[in-house]
């Protein structure tokens, strides 16, 4: 599914330092729900009672299977690339809040999106660009089915929307337990994630 | 909603203004506030400003007093357009302007090539929803005109706005304005 071709039209592309510049120039409105990706300003998806309670319960489950020296941040921006600066439900970086208090993170060792109405834009667009930056471990904690999709091994694919697709793809449903690929001691049960 | 899209932030016509003052976008930038998008406009090829001087030549002399002709200029359209048609008719004088761009111009004409689809799409759906009754699009690609005209709304018939009368005239054939009733263009006076 080529996503980014299927635009009728050619719309104004704006790099992450000018996507910065627009934040402290406030031309937005206050907390307006908005992400750069791949140089374009999408809105992000309208946040449910089930959505936000799941963010919640996967950040305290990330957090307990982690462990000191990294946290879980939450809707937080993320200075993925020249051209994108997404905010993820949940990202784990290593280290505490302060160390970023000049720079956003880039690199989270994990990294989730909740889903309800936005999987195909979570899978196919996100999930590409999320690819592209070689974040390694990219779970889809899917809503409509219950299930948590865990995603790895990021490969170039051109018809991708960013060219680049993770090839491993697995579900994982509510019974089941998952182990994060930065902390492999642990094992986290799906049903604890889910709201 | 189960979007398959990401869906586009969209502007404000005043937010625009903004990225403009702040010299965030300069303001010869090639781009125009379309329902909301900042919208990359048609590479200027020597065709497209051809046609574009041709049209200004061709209204001018059809309107003659009373109007003026702007070429790729700011028309304001509601809250979030503020398009650069290639070319449109504007009743009165430019100084009748210099507070507010024109909202109402009596016909607006655009050439385009590699942005038709965009021209007979989203463009003529802005421009028919602020009612502009008279829309010309100069077809490179056919060499031919198409007039749209009587602007419709959203029904059973059409998902968006767009025009109800669209009609494609040949190099050979003549087009009267709906404001200029008595003027007759030949639309290969409009042709590079």
């Amino acid at each position: 599914m080529q996503l980014m071709a299927s635009y009728e039209t050619r719309t104004r592309r704006f790099s992450r330092a000018e996507y910065e510049r627009l934040i402290d120039l406030g031309v937005f409105q206050p907390g307006e729900p908005i992400e750069l990706i791949g140089g374009e300003l999408m809105v992000a998806e309208p946040q449910g009672v089930a959505h936000y309670t799941a963010i919640v319960k996967t950040a305290k489950a990330l957090e307990a299977a982690f462990g000191p020296g990294w946290h879980a941040r939450t809707q937080g921006p993320i200075g993925l690339d020249d051209d994108s600066e997404p905010e993820p439900d949940i990202a784990v970086v290593p280290g505490s809040p302060e160390d970023y208090s000049r720079a956003h993170p880039s690199r989270p060792v994990l990294t989730v999106e909740v889903s309800e109405s936005s999987l195909a834009i979570d899978r196919h667009h996100k999930g590409s660009l999320y690819a592209r930056a070689g974040l390694p471990d990219y779970w889809i904690l899917n809503l409509v089915d219950r299930v948590l999709e865990v995603c790895r091994e990021p490969a170039a694919d051109s018809t991708a929307p960013f060219g680049w697709r993770y090839i491993h793809h697995e579900v994982f449903d509510a019974s089941a337990g998952v182990t994060p690929l930065a902390a492999p001691g642990s094992s986290i049960a799906v049903s604890r994630l889910l709201p | 909603m189960n979007a398959e899209q990401p869906l586009l932030r969209r502007w404000t016509r005043h937010e625009y203004a903004r990225l403009i003052d702040e010299s965030f976008l300069d303001e010869d930038e090639p781009i125009e506030l379309l329902d909301g998008l900042l919208l990359l406009k048609e590479p200027q090829t020597s065709p497209h400003r051809t046609a574009v001087l041709l049209v200004a030549t061709a209204l001018e002399r059809a309107f003659g007093e009373g109007w003026f002709v702007q070429t790729q200029s700011p028309i304001t359209l509601g809250d979030r357009s503020e398009p650069e048609p290639d070319v449109c008719v504007v009743r009165g004088s430019p100084r009748d302007y210099v507070d507010a761009h024109p909202t109402r111009p009596a016909l607006v004409v655009e050439v385009a090539q590699s942005g038709l689809r965009l021209a007979r799409g989203r463009k003529a759906a802005a421009y028919a929803r602020a009612r502009i009754a008279d829309y010309w699009i100069v077809n490179l690609v056919d060499r031919v005109l198409e007039a749209h005209r009587e602007p419709a709304r959203p029904g059973p018939a059409r998902r968006h706005w767009g025009y109800a009368a669209v009609e494609t005239l040949g190099p050979d054939a003549t087009i009267t304005p709906l404001a200029a009733p008595s003027a007759a263009i030949r639309v290969a006076d409009l042709l590079p």
